[in-house]
């Protein structure tokens, strides 16, 4: 079956107003730093943001690395961090909507852990393991694994129970129905967790490096304040925003890929 | 195999009738939930006893004692009542602030395209930008006082709340809309019949979410420069290293957390009851 494709046409100003509208925010942010409505010592403007990023690129100073090393073990704490959450938190989950002894024992616990913020744990973590990576990644796979295991319980849950019932009329036994027919129609729901859970270890990933830490994008920030230096505070910012985009991007591709048979 | 697993549950009728099996007194529900709580605590304690982590976990009733003892004794100039009152009025302010101002633009966005044309671009610079990143600019720009803090709830909550209100319209069942105007109604009716009621449950998801980052924002302020609220309690036991005003400090967070989404559910279900049947999952 072919269809025509039907090409709504955008009025003219939907199309400009958007950039319009982004140019006019760099200018009118650039104009109130430059004019002196706003001091410098309180924002900086955005092409000094660019000439600092420029400078950063290969010079250490003031905070002691340059931006890769920086960017790097916050990714590396990222990643471990999200894939540890993923690894525990998807099974985990998967088997709480199915087996009612796995509920009944994880669940309390489960609801008790899961109204702590995340970064409540840090100093915790810092009398356990220190300010290194470990007690990051356990922070970042504290924050991760909620979502995982709530998205998965869900998706196991929402299965249609007129499938079920048609599996055990065929003779299915719990085990072939829990692998071959929920696990399947509960991945939509694992996968939406997939984003969640990753905007979740990025902002706590922030946190954790804001308050202890010695390098990484959120120290980067924490030492910008500390100087007295905005140019480097919103050059953090602006590095930590770009960076969880870029990956939120690629998880998605990811989504899109594994998800490509399933309608969802 | 009877009762393991939630295939039972779709033909429960029937299996309810074989007498009580052994397999369905250790699949109890409130057995388990009992078992599993009094585990948890029991591990908790015995790790804290043998001094696995050193002497960096506290005990279960030593945390306790330490909570009562903050409601009778003065600590940095204010009782446990004080700091509680000191946080929540925080996120009071700064969620009640945030979602004014949000969802009416969310919503606005969602209806009027040139709006939404101007605003979405600029609001999706920041969405990336964790509401953290924000606590050193808002040190620097506000000082340590009462109203960076704020500033950094506000932020925070900001971004989900105008987002869920905007998904909320957008993702209402053309149907709907198809059925208002058959019978006749103006675009005002397709409004506020339809696009406002419909949107409910989005933008009450968008609150509840907001409120669960408003109270990480808040914690991250008050770990950062504070000196009253439980942020305080936390950092300070952090500083002295007493494990027990530590966990002291974030089961009361927990607590007040978990209140405070109890009280938007509770408003919700007011609010729009028609949504219940997606409640009971």
């Amino acid at each position: 079956m072919a269809y025509e494709e039907i090409v709504v046409k955008k009025p003219l100003p939907l199309i400009a107003l958007p950039c319009l509208s982004v140019a006019a925010f760099l200018l009118f942010w650039e104009w109130i730093v430059v004019s002196g409505t706003v001091p410098s010592v309180l924002l900086a403007p955005p092409s000094q943001v660019f000439t600092v990023f420029m400078d950063k690129l290969g010079n250490p100073n003031p905070d002691g690395a340059i931006l890769a090393v920086h960017a790097w073990t916050s990714l590396q704490e990222a990643f471990i961090g999200y894939s540890l959450s993923l690894l525990v938190g998807i099974p985990l989950g998967l088997a709480m909507g199915w087996f009612r002894i796995v509920e009944g024992l994880i669940r309390p616990i489960f609801e008790l852990i899961r109204p702590i913020p995340p970064i409540a744990w840090i100093p915790l973590t810092v009398f356990w393991f220190g300010i290194g990576l470990t007690g990051k990644v356990f922070i970042i796979w504290i924050a991760g694994i909620v979502p995982c295991v709530i998205n998965s319980y869900v998706g196991v849950r929402m299965t249609q129970p007129t499938l079920i019932q048609m599996a055990r009329t065929y003779g299915a036994t719990d085990w072939q129905i829990f692998h071959q027919l929920c696990i399947p129609s509960a991945l939509p729901m694992v996968f939406g967790a997939l984003q969640i859970a990753l905007a979740y270890c990025w902002t706590n990933l922030v946190g954790a490096e804001l308050l202890a830490s010695d390098t990484g994008l959120g120290y980067l920030i924490t030492m910008g304040g500390r100087l007295g230096r905005p140019d480097i505070v919103v050059l953090g910012m602006v590095c930590v925003g770009i960076s969880g985009a870029i990956l939120g991007f690629i998880i998605d591709c990811v989504e899109r890929r594994l998800l490509a048979g399933i309608r969802r | 195999m009877g009762g393991s697993s939630i295939a039972n549950e779709t033909v429960g009728v029937s299996s309810g009738r074989e007498g009580i099996t052994f397999y369905q007194i250790i699949t109890n529900t409130y057995l388990l939930y009992t078992v599993s709580l009094i585990s948890f605590f029991l591990v908790w304690d015995r790790v804290a006893a043998w001094q696995v982590f050193g002497d960096s976990l506290a005990r279960p009733h030593i945390v306790a004692l330490k909570l009562y003892d903050l409601t009778q004794i003065k600590f940095a100039g204010t009782n446990l009542g004080g700091h509680i009152w000191a946080s929540t009025q925080r996120v009071l302010i700064g969620f009640s602030l945030a979602s004014f101002f949000a969802v009416p633009l969310g919503l606005f966005m969602a209806l009027n395209r040139y709006a939404n044309a101007i605003v979405k671009p600029i609001f999706d610079l920041f969405k990336p930008m964790p509401p953290i990143a924000w606590v050193s600019i808002s040190i620097l720009w506000f000082g340590v006082g009462e109203f960076s803090k704020i500033f950094i709830i506000s932020i925070g909550t900001f971004v989900p709340c105008l987002l869920n209100s905007y998904n909320g319209i957008r993702l209402i069942e053309p149907e709907l809309y198809d059925v208002i105007k058959v019978l006749g109604g103006s675009r005002k009716d397709e409004v506020v019949q339809v696009s406002f009621p419909a949107s409910f449950p989005a933008i009450f998801a968008g609150l509840q979410i907001s409120l669960s980052v408003a109270w990480t924002c808040l914690l991250a302020a008050e770990l950062m420069n504070a000196r009253d609220g439980m942020g305080f309690l936390i950092k300070r036991g952090m500083d002295t290293h007493q494990p027990s005003l530590v966990l002291g400090g974030m089961i009361l967070i927990a607590l007040m957390a978990w209140l405070s989404s109890l009280l938007i559910s509770l408003m919700e279900r007011k609010l729009c009851p028609w949504k219940r049947s997606i409640d009971n999952l």
